[in-house]
């Protein structure tokens, strides 16, 4: 009796510490009638300055210094921020797409569409890739590093909106030209909904992306516009969000075939 | 000379070993488990730190205990079990210590050898120990690090007998292995901070150290005295904590180890438990160079039971309770990061220093000066 327990103990623990990955919970299936929701992000306010970092390692493929442009704003309108619609079970495949990083950084975020988000992040010229973007939990991120040099994955994650306390993740090297892959664990985040991924040798090299569940997201583009297409008709939670400013959100009613506008404006400091 | 050991060593090694052995399969498991054990266990901490930092315009991070490459991110070479490593990275080090003692004292006085001589007939006048110690450390997932240390020691002694006669003996060989598992509990980083780190250490030593040297004595060949031995016997605990910090220029630490000694060792005796309070400070000068001040208290109790061989009235070093003490060192060191080879990340460090404080239960050999040479190198 007395040993049978400590076997269901033992049990209980490895179960809790064991690879119990989560599942996607979202179908993929044929959207009729669906609705589109398109907006802008506006802006207002002074941006913060694009923040200067001198380059101590690798300066020979890094350059001397490097600028980390958080917020990109165009004419009061704001570029790379997420939107995100909440509680969308079923619907279309996650669609084939590709982000590159602001130059003089050559990196990419590269999402290959279809049942699942299949993110692939392709490190160059220290960068690895948008300031902002999306990924899924308990899915293998792959992270090709393309540069010559080593550079350490430090990834992240936290509760808060604007990353304030962030914990780590993972922590490990990315040989020069060598793939990765790492998962974000549902049992590790738990409630998380940002992820930060950083490189511990290059300070200036981080990106934040959005726990997403669906393909029904979207990021703002070079006019601060986006469009999310192809919804199911419903009541959602539509969801923006930006590393530097925090998370906005707007009740959506999605009717069949239906077109929604939905802005949201941020205000700096 | 590696001893084998006997089936009560085995038995011992088992009780430590297999919870330890336990304890790290649990965190295979490790996309599972936290990074740092104590995650999330110190909300209010780490809330607190998050307001301060947020109104600098900074980001708190919990959990990371990358250790950037320079110069002093590791510890003074004297210090072992410093750092922790990410999975999958190993470290493989050298280092070689050298110990003089000369004369001998008693509490914190000096004795002359005729001191000695009045109440021994044989008086040990100064030792010299040579240690080369391999070791290797991996990181077996984000949570635990391990760790492996040889030692080859080389020790010797000279003496003076009342007739007026010196001899000097020697003993060499492998000592006692330790292995040992770093478990990474916390880390907050933040610029306007800096980064605090702070790691148990939990090990154990293994009895493969010679307890029977032999060498030439005015008597004849002998078993030679406990200083003079090259292990413990038994199976040793070695528990520890670790704290570090750094700031872009400067690095620090403070770090408690013991040494529990289980049982007693086939000769009927156990060598005194022992506890090793180091703090130190490194001043990072450039990208390659870096030097540090150490403080090394370290306190060591005397043996329980005795070596039925050895007359604990023919020389101090035979007396079981003439063993206890303790000592506070002041060390200087310097730590050189070398250009990274082939993918390997090079150091080589010296540090060397010397007593400010001791007190022993003597008549026992007083330390006079210790010197720490080390190479170590990262993949």
């Amino acid at each position: 009796m007395r040993r049978g327990g400590h076997i269901s103990g033992i049990a209980l623990v490895v179960a809790m510490l064991g690879n119990v990955s989560g599942v996607l919970a979202y179908e993929i299936g044929e959207v009729t009638s669906g609705g589109t929701i398109s907006g802008k992000i506006t802006f207002q306010g002074a941006a913060p300055s694009p923040k200067l970092f001198p380059v101590n390692k690798d300066p020979e493929v890094c350059g001397a210094e490097r600028t980390v442009n958080e917020v990109v704003v165009r004419n009061g309108l704001l570029q790379g921020a997420v939107v995100i619609l909440e509680g969308v079970k079923a619907g279309k495949p996650f669609i084939a797409s590709g982000y590159r990083g602001e130059p003089p950084g050559e990196g990419e975020f590269r999402y290959g569409g279809g049942e699942d988000i299949s993110l692939e992040i392709l490190t160059k010229g220290c960068n690895f890739g948008p300031f902002t973007g999306v990924l899924t939990l308990d899915q293998p991120v792959r992270f090709l590093n393309q540069d010559p040099i080593k550079h350490i994955l430090h990834s992240v994650s936290s509760r808060d909106d604007k990353g304030l306390i962030l914990r780590t993740i993972h922590n490990r090297e990315l040989r020069p030209d060598t793939s990765a892959e790492q998962t974000f664990y549902s049992s590790k985040l738990k409630r998380d909904r940002v992820v930060g991924i950083h490189c511990n040798r290059h300070d200036f090299m981080q990106s934040w992306l959005y726990v997403v569940t669906s393909p029904y997201y979207s990021l703002s583009d070079q006019e601060g516009t986006f469009t999310i297409d192809q919804v199911p008709p419903g009541q959602y939670e539509l969801l923006a969000w930006h590393p530097a400013l925090g998370l906005k959100r707007h009740e959506v009613q999605v009717t069949e075939g239906g077109e929604i506008e939905a802005s949201f404006e941020f205000v700096g400091k | 000379m590696l001893v084998p050991m006997n089936i009560g060593h085995v038995v011992r090694m088992k009780k430590v070993l297999i919870p330890l052995v336990f304890i790290s399969v649990l965190s295979t498991g490790h996309e599972q488990t936290k990074a740092a054990l104590l995650d999330g266990f110190l909300g209010p901490v780490e809330r607190s730190l998050a307001e301060r930092v947020e109104k600098k315009g900074e980001r708190l991070t919990l959990g990371n205990f990358y250790t950037p490459e320079r110069p002093d991110s590791h510890a003074p070479i004297g210090v072992m079990q410093d750092h922790t490593h990410n999975e999958g990275e190993f470290m493989m080090s050298f280092r070689y210590m050298h110990m003089d003692m000369d004369e001998n004292r008693t509490g914190t006085s000096t004795l002359s050898d005729a001191q000695v001589l009045s109440q021994f007939p044989i008086a040990p006048t100064d030792m010299a120990t040579n240690m080369y110690m391999f070791s290797a450390m991996y990181g077996f997932n984000q949570t635990v690090t391990l760790m492996a240390m040889l030692p080859y020691v080389e020790k010797s002694m000279n003496h003076v007998t009342r007739p007026g006669g010196q001899f000097q003996t020697e003993s060499g060989g492998f000592g006692d292995v330790k292995l040992a598992t770093l478990w990474r509990l916390w880390a907050v980083e933040a610029p306007s901070i800096g980064t605090h780190r702070f790691h148990l250490n939990l090990g154990v030593s293994l009895p493969t150290g010679d307890l029977q040297p032999l060498d030439g004595t005015p008597m004849g060949v002998q078993v030679l005295p406990y200083p003079m031995r090259l292990g413990s016997g038994t199976v040793d605990f070695l528990p520890g904590i670790t704290y570090t910090g750094q700031t872009p220029d400067y690095s620090w630490g403070l770090q408690a180890l013991g040494t529990h000694r289980i049982g007693t060792n086939k000769f009927g005796y156990s060598l005194g438990n022992n506890y090793n309070i180091t703090s130190w400070v490194a001043r990072r000068w450039t990208d390659w160079i870096s030097t540090s001040v150490r403080f090394n208290y370290r306190w060591w109790d005397d043996f329980s039971g005795a070596d039925a061989r050895l007359n604990p009235a023919m020389v101090p070093t035979a007396d079981p309770l003439r063993r206890g003490g303790q000592r506070l060192d002041i060390m200087a060191g310097v730590n050189f990061l070398l250009p990274e080879w082939k993918g390997f990340e090079n150091r080589i460090s010296v540090e060397g220093g010397a007593p400010i404080y001791q007190d022993v239960a003597g008549p026992q050999l007083e330390t006079d000066w210790i010197v720490w040479a080390g190479f170590q190198f990262v993949k």
